[in-house]
């Protein structure tokens, strides 16, 4: 999969052309993940309805929506973490890296190398923070320097100067905060192309959640990043786009995240965005 | 107080005399049974020690050589005045009320058989206040060295017998083989691997091991000659052991220290195992036990003058054997008579015999130990594989989903079905239709993992259902495949829950009679298995023959110490599984 940038143009030319202007992306960003018709259901309840949506390259896209209308489903379509769910059925098509994931080749194992994703209650494993760290280098059989690996990535996660000289003892003994900026330095170790974020900050306080904030920021210098939130002013604050997704499934509106929060299309979005509903 | 009228005034009050009654009625519930368990221990340890014969005189005088000093001990690391006046009071006023309520009811109700008020006292008093002060006295740091020296010179010496048991049945010219041609090949090629980071020799290191071993059991018969038995144990235990002991040391210490401390036990061991064969002894036995108890002792001793703490601890073994030299000598200045045991050492290596006194029970605990290690080494891998297959591998629905609930239903079935019937099955499958043999310790070892395989499922489904799936989906998403996560993640959080399991699932199959009567185990045996398909017995089924014996000498005192050695052998074996266990917990 390392032909992924090189197979970029090629989605972003082809997605141009096939698609309308809001759901383009903008200027100077090529297209990381791409939903075509997307319908997921569970049994018989749908919880994506034909949602189509280009997703930038290297910038933060927040997805918006009262709860239950299907945010997390569509998240873990992206790496396939659907499919750890029985009933769950997906139609249509979710293109990275110049292919559609669900296609009958693609090892989903191995496309979850390439997409990194944080949980809303952190996660660590109940190993040492290096190992923590090093767990998705250990898995790919990373033969390079772990130690240069793991300390880069706490840097990166701004979690390095909290930890340094306590690398061995448990991940566990970490504050909730400290705990999530490690499964986001988890996720950044192996050096994925997009980190998938659900509700990362919703379990933290208001201090630690902009750390992550902050963090999140410098990580779309180098990843493509998605994140679910309930937090309007954080997906104010930190996405470049935003997507409102309405009960059903929907995606209702889908632009820059300026036009949503000031000018949205659709009176529903500009209703849920104040509160008047949802 | 004054809050508490206005609490009642202002707001009534709730009845909990419901609640009290239950609280006590469970208190009386637990305690029953350890009251009954515990009454029974005191005779049993009465019997096997003839403590009954045991006079005031002699028991003072170990009392106070022994027991004075350990409790000292005790206190002295607990170094809590609190503790101390505890102490001191309860073992104060425990003699006083025990010996006026023994007393009372000799007198007025009915008089108690084989017990007198000092021994009750030390039953009832002596033995929990040791307990609580030995507990006490190990959560600091001079108990701690104390103990964990004791515990090392103990756990070494059993483990050296245990292995020295095992080696009886199993071939050690095979192990010689697969661990010159498996066991260090692939060594070689994993440490070669990690330290110049060639994966590829590591990939290879498995592969060439087992092709190591299997070529040990085809050389066997090829090769014409082999070093002596010693020799053997020296380069494929002594000196591993050795060798991992100075690993320890080396990476604290640096190379010198890691030579002394692994080095000065192992040229001990090895000189111990030549001068015992030259005096006759088993030798290699002698070996393993000084291998097994001088170097972990000799790390641990290095560790803690390191440390520099608690140093004082080292004392406690000296005390212990000063403490029985020194009642053994003024027992013997004084003329005081002594008990005469049932349970000595020539009762733990003599064959069964006719006679009371010439009776031993040698060959049964061979038997036991060494069905009793390949029944946890079949069920452990029996139960652990299973477990995770049916809860990670296995869908919720679909027909295969279906099949798995049957399973579940029929393990958890199985685990309900009588013993007896286990034995039946082994008698047909293992003895017959496989032509195992009747009566042969690899049956035996099946049918008794087979009886405990439930248990063991279920309790490591427990185990692995436990461990929060958000460590699992956290795994997953890093892109592990299901092994991976099994692996990393999975088992080493439910590791202490299986382990537990197989504990106590354990303990009960060292105590099965009934499966090893149906397939035809031999109650009594005069010489321990020397192979596994050799005729065998355990310990528990020699206990229950002699029983049945006319001489009341075979049905008190030398079934007393036939059981007392079964629990002393099940208790070292659940301490060294829990201490494993606990291991297991901090490794996390
Ligand atoms: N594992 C599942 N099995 C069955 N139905 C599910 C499952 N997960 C989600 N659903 C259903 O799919 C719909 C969308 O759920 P989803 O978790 O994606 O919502 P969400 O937008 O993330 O909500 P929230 O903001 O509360 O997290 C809901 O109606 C939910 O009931
Ligand atoms: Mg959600």
């Amino acid at each position: 999969m390392s032909n992924t940038t090189s197979d970029d143009s090629l989605i972003t030319t082809e997605v141009q052309t096939e698609s309308n202007d809001e759901s383009a992306p903008p200027a100077g960003a090529g297209t990381a993940v791409a939903a075509r018709d997307l319908n997921v259901y569970y049994g018989d309840e749908q919880a994506i309805d034909d949602v189509s949506m280009e997703i930038p390259e290297k910038r933060v896209t927040a997805l918006i929506g009262p709860s239950g209308c299907g945010k997390s489903t569509f998240l873990r379509t992206i790496n396939r973490m659907n499919d750890m769910i029985e009933i769950c059925r997906v139609d249509g098509e979710v293109e990275f890296g110049g292919k559609n994931v669900y296609d009958d080749d693609v090892d989903p194992v191995a496309l979850r190398r390439k997409i990194g994703m944080v949980f809303q209650k952190p996660n660590p494993f109940p190993k040492s923070i290096r190992d923590n760290v090093a767990y998705g280098l250990k898995i790919q059989g990373f033969d390079g320097d772990v130690d240069a690996r793991v300390e880069e990535s706490l840097k990166g996660a701004a979690l390095w100067d909290e930890v340094k000289d306590q690398l061995d003892s448990s991940g566990l003994e970490l504050s909730g905060g400290q705990q999530q900026r490690l499964c986001i330095a988890r996720a950044i170790a192996p050096d994925p192309e997009v980190i998938l974020m659900d509700e990362p900050t919703s379990a933290l306080d208001p201090v630690a959640a902009s750390k992550i904030e902050d963090l999140i920021d410098d990580l779309a210098e180098e990843y493509t990043v998605i994140i679910v939130t309930h937090n309007m002013q954080q997906a104010a604050r930190i996405s470049d786009r935003t997507a409102v997704f309405l009960t059903g499934g929907e995606l209702v509106e889908y632009d820059d995240t300026a036009k949503i929060f000031e000018d949205p299309e659709e009176q529903r979005v500009e209703d849920y965005i104040t509160g008047k509903f949802g | 107080m004054a809050t508490d009228n206005a609490n009642a005034d202002g707001f009534g009050e709730v009845s909990r005399v419901r609640g009290i009654v239950f609280e006590y009625l469970s208190l009386g519930a637990s305690v029953f049974g350890l009251v009954a368990l515990g009454v029974l221990l005191v005779y049993v340890s009465i019997d096997a020690f003839d403590l009954a014969n045991a006079s005031p005189v002699w028991l003072l005088t170990y009392f106070l050589t022994l027991v004075v000093p350990f409790l000292a001990f005790c206190l002295y690391s607990a170094n809590d005045p609190a503790v101390t006046r505890r102490a001191l009071g309860v073992l104060g006023g425990g003699l006083v009320a025990v010996a006026a309520v023994f007393t009372a009811i000799e007198t007025l109700l009915v008089p108690i058989p084989r017990l007198n008020w000092q021994l009750a006292y030390l039953f009832v008093v002596g033995a929990p206040v040791t307990a609580y002060l030995t507990y006490v006295g190990s959560g600091e740091r001079v108990g701690a060295v104390g103990f964990g020296f004791l515990g090392r010179l103990l756990g070494g010496a059993a483990l050296g017998l245990a292995v020295g048991t095992l080696f009886l049945v199993f071939d050690s010219l095979v192990w010689f083989l697969a661990y010159t041609l498996g066991v260090v090949p692939a060594v070689a090629l994993y440490a070669f691997g990690s330290a110049r980071s060639v994966p590829q020799a590591q990939t290879a290191a498995l592969p060439a091991g087992l092709l190591g071993v299997v070529a040990a059991v085809f050389l066997r018969g090829v090769v014409p000659t082999y070093p002596s038995d010693l020799l053997i144990y020296l380069w494929t235990i002594a000196i591993p052991v050795a060798a991992a002991g100075a690993f320890a040391v080396a990476e604290r210490r640096g190379r010198t220290a890691a030579a002394v401390v692994a080095g000065v036990p192992l040229a001990l061991a090895a000189a111990g195992g030549f001068a015992a064969a030259g005096a006759g002894l088993p030798a290699p036995t002698v070996l393993l036990v000084l291998v097994l108890t001088g170097v972990p002792t000799a790390v641990y001793v290095s560790r803690v003058v390191d440390a520099g703490e608690g140093l004082v601890g080292f004392a406690l073994p000296v005390l212990l054997v000063g403490g029985v030299v020194a009642g053994a000598l003024i027992v013997e200045a004084l003329g005081v008579p002594a008990p005469d045991p049932w349970l000595d050492p020539s009762f733990l290596t003599e064959a069964p015999s006719q006679t009371p006194t010439e009776a031993g029970l040698y060959p049964a605990i061979v038997g036991s130990v060494i069905i009793i290690a390949m029944v946890a080494v079949l069920s452990f891998a029996l139960g652990v594989g299973t477990s995770v297959f049916l809860e990670e591998y296995t869908p919720g629905s679909g027909p295969l989903g279906t099949l798995t609930r049957i399973i579940q239903v029929n393990v958890a079935n199985l685990a309900a079905v009588p013993s007896v019937v286990y034995g039946l099955l082994g008698l047909g499958l293992f003895a017959n239709l496989l032509g195992l043999g009747i009566g042969t310790a690899v049956t035996a070892a099946l049918t008794l993992s087979l009886l405990i395989l439930p248990i063991t499922i279920i309790s490591a489904q427990e185990a692995i259902r436990s461990v929060p799936d958000d460590l699992r989906r956290g795994s997953d998403a890093m892109g592990a495949t299901r092994w991976q996560t099994t692996k990393n993640v999975v088992l080493p959080e439910a590791m202490p829950g299986i382990l537990t399991g197989t504990i106590l699932a354990l303990g009960r199959a060292i105590g099965e009679t009934a499966p090893l009567i149906m397939i035809g185990a031999a109650t009594t045996v005069f010489r321990a298995p020397d192979s596994l398909f050799s005729r065998f017995s355990a310990m528990p089924m020699q206990i229950y023959v002699w029983a049945g014996f006319p001489q009341a000498d075979f049905r008190y005192g030398v079934v007393a110490a036939g059981v007392i050695t079964l629990l002393i052998i099940l208790v070292g074996m659940n301490g060294t599984a829990i201490l494993l266990r606990n291991r297991a917990e901090r490794g996390n």
